[in-house]
This record gives structure tokens, C-alpha cells and sequence, in this order.
């Protein structure tokens, strides 16, 4: 039993470390660089849009205080990337505290719209304030030296989905897990078992503004261009979110298999229908919220998974 | 020995309206209190004011000697006031057993430790053979008690019991309440509200408290409270206030 939960992950980080050994083109390479990059995100949106139930449509603006960090640090401090990821984060922190204290008063659709204003506001600031270079954008110094400098970054991105993955796994098995589930489903349920729900909601926010802005520093390292429409753009916010969804919100690995089938099918179809893609991120999205409400993950819930364990049904 | 928990002339109003009105009662260690009174007495704004999803405009709420006014509802639980809520609310998605685990992670230090608290209290409402199933497909009754089971978890010196017996028939209310009997084996004491004085309320509660429009309008033992013409005239109409009363 314990085995059946160890092994999934297991093949999964071997798949992933042993990438240069079996996939050997740049392209396909640069592609499930990708996929970790989104499974990041996702895994990072679910803690606070899954588990806790706030649709949050903001969190791009920590992506782009990570990759803005490593630009501007480097820019006018001569700061190396490293430490510029890691002021990122410390300052992505400061800003989730801002912006949650701020945006978990509100519900529902406030919220989602106070969310969204945030990023917004991180936007037009990068887009208007001259150290920033407004719409040009800036150059972020890349993270590793040729040669091999993209395989050394993919393998410097696995770590992190290696932590946002524990983090899941935590999140879903224990009591800060539990306690954000009873805060999705009625807060005043929450607080009659002694949950401060402005608290927790904070510390899943923290914990994901982190992961989100570690990614964002990794891509702009990676990329080593970023402007406003790249990394403070809310098709980000909602790629996160649709990634998360569409694998199957609250689960530890609906994130991972959204990043896969998203990133995959957009890079496929890329090719045929140039932005129209985005077309396709749509229909899947109103397809899945209306057919599989659990996402993708639950089809295997509904099947196979079911026999093998038949202790959580309905009588 | 101070009383577990003390009302000192308790008042809330919601604009001109006087929801609560200079209410006192005490509640002591090891007694089940019933609040009867119909619908609108103001039962649900008593409970809400105790356990901190409301705060009195004036008066006191001691429990234990601590005043709870102010204080917020995640507080009043950690002192050790559970409550459950008339409209029940399971987390469909979770087992029963995770549903109770809610409540025993408050004390508990590991997730094997919720686990066999939640175990612990779900034997004692005799739902442990449902533990593996999904709340979702519970019937009313025992989703009514999967709430006191998580109010119990909580690890709870005081439960507050709203409506507990609406919608269940008279079996499985005189089950709950039976149950609730017990909870002195528990180190529990409750405070139940219902609508009306029904046989079953009458047999087991210890002392009961009637409300009428925010206001205490009596109280004292069962069988002494139904002889009151006050009592019987809030309930009946005055017409029937010479007679005493039966239900």
C-alpha cells in the first residue's frame, strides 16, 4: 500500500532525471523544460486555488517579482542570478503578505478581481518605471555558463519541483491540508474546529508565492529576456489556474498532469492555429468543468482506481 | 465550584431589533441544559454569541471564569467550546472518520494521533462503521451526529447544540439525546437548543431554559418548567394557561 504511493513518484523524478539519456532532441527537451516550469506553477497555484478554494487570478505578480528580481538586481546592484532569485523570493513573500492581508477579506468574485487588480498594478509599474525599461524589458543574466547551460538549468529547476511536489504531498496529507479543505468548503465550519482561516489562507499563499517566484527567477534566467507581457501578463495567472483545473484541483498530481497535457497540446497545435491555441485552452477548460468537475486525475478514480480501493464509496 | 459557564445579563441587538434581551443563566460542569423556545426565541443568536460568531452588546459570558465577549470563534474552540450548526455541513469529499479528524487535529500532535482520537469518538456515537465511507452519502441523522462527533473531537468541555433534533424522528431523536446523556462520561457537558418540549428533552435534560422573543421567559427543571403558565401561555396562548400542558 505504501509502495503503491512511492512508486508513481518514484518513476516520475527517474523519467525526469534521466531526460538526456533517452530524449535526446533540443526541442523536445526544451518542451518538458516547460512542462516542470508549469507543474511548478500549477503545483504552487492548487495550495492556495485548490486546497483553499481562493480562485486566485493574481499570481503571475509573483512570477514577475521573481524574474524582475533577477534583472534588476543584476542590473543596477551587479548582484549574480543566484542571489537575485533569492531576494525575489524574500520580496515575493513580503508582497504575498501585502496582497493576501489585503485580498482574503473579500469572496468570491471580489476576490478573484482584487487579485487580478494586484498583478495588475505590479504590470503597469514594470511597464512605466524607467529602471525597469518599461515595455522594452530587460536582459537577466543567465544561470549557468556554456556549455550545456539549458540541461545544467533543467537540472537546476528539478529541485524545485521536487520541493513544490513534497509540498503537495504534505499539503495533502496533513492537518494544514485538511484545515485548507474545511476553509474551501464553509469558513465558519473551519473556525468551529479552531482554524484561523485569514491565517492558514496566508501560509498557503506564502508557500506558493514562493515556489511561483523560484520559478519565475529560473525562467528568467533561462530566457534571459522578460518584459511585462511576458512574465506580469494575466494569461499567466490563468494558465496556472486552468493548469491546476484541468488536472484536477486539490489533488497532488491533477497540477502535473494539466502542465503535461497543456504544455504539450499548445506546442502541438502551436504549429496549425498560431494563437488559436488559445482557443483550445477554452474548449478544454468548459469541457472538463463540465463533464469531469474532479479533472483529469478523476478519470482514474471512476474506473480501475475504484476496484483497487473500494473503502471510500458512497452507500 | 464556579459554574462552566455564566450568562450576566447578555444583550444583542441587530438594529432595532433586540435579538437577546438581558439574558442570564448558568450552565455547571457535568449537566445537559436544554434551550427551548419557537422559532425566532432567539436560541441560534444565543449559541452564536457563546461561541463567538457574534458579540453581545452588553453583558458577560464567562466560561470558566473567562469572559468570552470579543473573542472570535477559532478562540472559543481552543478554549473548549464546540458547537455544531443547524445547517450540517460535512465535507462531502472527505470519509467520516477524515470529517471528525477535522476537529481532533486541534490537540493532537501527529496525524495517527487525529486518527485514533477520531476512531475514539466516532465508537462512542456508534458511527464507526461508517468511518470509511464519504460524509456525502450519510443519512440526516448521522450527519447530525458526525457534527457532534467533530465538535467532540475538538476535544470539547462544552457543546453547544444547535437543533440537533430538527428534521429526525422521534427514534433517532430519542437516540441523540441519549447520547447526549453520556456525554457526562466524556468530561462533557452541553447546552442543546430545540423547538419544542418534547418527551425525550423532558426525560433527560437536567434543566431547561425557555426563551420567548430574546427573552428568558423561565427556567428550572423539566417537569416544573411545563407547569409554568408563562411557559404554557408563550407556547398555547393564554386560553390554555389555567390547564397545564402535556407535549
Amino acid at each position: 500500500m505504501k509502495l503503491s504511493r512511492v512508486l508513481p513518484a518514484a518513476i516520475f523524478f527517474a523519467l525526469l532525471l534521466t531526460l538526456p539519456l533517452w530524449l535526446r532532441d533540443a526541442y523536445l527537451q526544451q518542451i518538458v523544460f516547460r512542462v516542470v516550469i508549469f507543474a511548478i506553477l500549477g503545483i504552487a497555484w492548487n495550495l492556495v486555488g485548490g486546497y483553499a478554494g481562493q480562485l486566485s487570478l493574481g499570481h503571475v505578480a509573483y512570477f514577475g517579482i521573481g524574474a524582475y528580481s533577477v534583472a534588476l538586481f543584476h542590473e543596477h546592484f551587479g548582484l549574480n542570478p543566484w542571489l537575485g532569485t533569492l531576494l525575489g523570493v524574500v520580496l515575493a513573500c513580503l508582497a504575498a503578505l501585502l496582497i493576501g492581508s489585503l485580498t482574503f477579506r473579500l469572496r468570491g468574485p471580489y476576490f478573484v478581481l482584487s487579485t487580478i487588480a494586484a498583478a495588475e498594478i505590479l504590470r503597469l509599474l514594470a511597464l512605466n518605471l524607467s529602471f525597469t525599461h518599461g515595455a522594452i524589458g530587460m536582459t537577466a543574466p543567465s544561470l549557468f555558463a556554456e556549455p550545456y547551460g539549458d540541461l545544467k538549468t533543467y537540472y537546476a529547476t528539478l529541485p524545485l519541483l521536487g520541493v513544490a511536489f513534497a509540498a503537495a504531498v504534505y499539503t495533502h496529507r496533513s492537518r494544514f491540508g485538511y484545515y485548507l479543505r474545511a476553509i474551501r468548503e464553509n469558513e465558519d465550519t473551519a473556525m468551529a474546529v479552531g482554524v484561523n482561516p485569514a491565517l492558514e489562507k496566508l501560509k498557503a499563499l506564502l508557500v506558493s508565492a514562493v515556489l511561483v517566484a523560484a520559478a519565475g527567477a529560473l525562467y528568467a534566467g533561462v530566457f534571459q529576456f522578460i518584459g511585462p507581457d511576458s512574465v506580469l501578463t494575466v494569461d499567466l495567472s490563468v494558465q496556472m489556474a486552468l493548469i491546476a483545473m484541468l488536472g484536477g484541483a486539490a489533488t497532488v498530481w491533477g497540477p502535473i498532469i494539466g502542465a503535461v497535457v497543456l504544455t504539450v497540446a499548445a506546442e502541438g497545435l502551436k504549429a496549425y492555429l498560431e494563437r488559436a491555441h488559445l482557443l483550445f485552452y477554452g474548449l478544454l477548460l468548459v469541457l472538463v468543468v463540465l463533464f469531469l468537475p474532479g479533472g483529469l486525475v478523476s478519470i482514474s478514480k471512476q474506473r480501475w482506481f475504484r476496484r483497487a480501493a473500494p473503502r471510500a464509496q458512497v452507500t | 465550584m464556579a459554574p462552566l459557564l455564566q450568562l450576566k445579563h447578555v444583550v444583542k441587538r441587530f438594529g432595532g431589533l433586540v435579538a437577546t434581551h438581558d439574558v442570564s443563566f448558568d450552565v455547571e460542569e457535568n449537566e445537559v441544559v436544554f434551550i427551548i423556545g419557537p422559532n425566532g426565541a432567539g436560541k441560534t443568536t444565543l449559541f452564536n454569541l457563546i461561541s463567538g460568531y457574534l458579540t453581545a452588546d452588553s453583558g458577560e459570558i464567562l466560561y470558566r471564569g473567562q469572559n468570552l465577549v470579543g473573542m472570535k470563534p477559532y478562540q472559543t474552540t481552543r478554549l473548549g467550546i464546540g458547537r455544531t450548526f443547524q445547517i450540517v455541513k460535512p465535507l462531502p469529499s472527505l470519509t467520516v472518520r477524515e470529517n471528525v479528524m477535522l476537529g481532533s487535529f486541534l490537540h493532537a500532535r501527529s496525524r495517527t494521533e487525529a486518527t485514533r482520537k477520531a476512531d475514539e469518538v466516532l465508537t462512542f456515537l456508534g458511527l464507526e462503521k461508517r468511518a470509511d465511507h464519504l460524509a456525502s452519502g450519510l443519512p440526516l441523522a448521522q450527519r447530525k451526529l458526525l457534527e457532534v462527533a467533530r465538535a467532540l473531537a475538538t476535544g470539547a468541555k462544552l457543546l453547544l447544540l444547535d437543533e440537533v433534533m430538527a428534521g429526525l424522528n422521534p427514534t433517532e431523536s430519542a437516540e441523540v439525546v441519549s447520547l447526549l446523556k453520556r456525554l457526562k462520561d466524556f468530561g462533557v457537558s452541553a447546552v442543546g437548543g430545540v423547538e419544542h418540549i418534547m418527551r425525550v428533552v423532558m426525560a433527560l435534560a437536567t434543566r431547561v431554559v425557555v426563551m420567548d422573543q430574546g427573552a428568558k421567559l423561565a427556567e428550572g427543571p423539566p417537569q416544573t418548567v411545563v407547569h409554568d403558565p408563562r411557559v404554557v401561555e408563550a407556547y398555547l396562548g393564554s386560553k390554555f394557561s389555567q390547564g397545564g400542558a402535556k407535549s
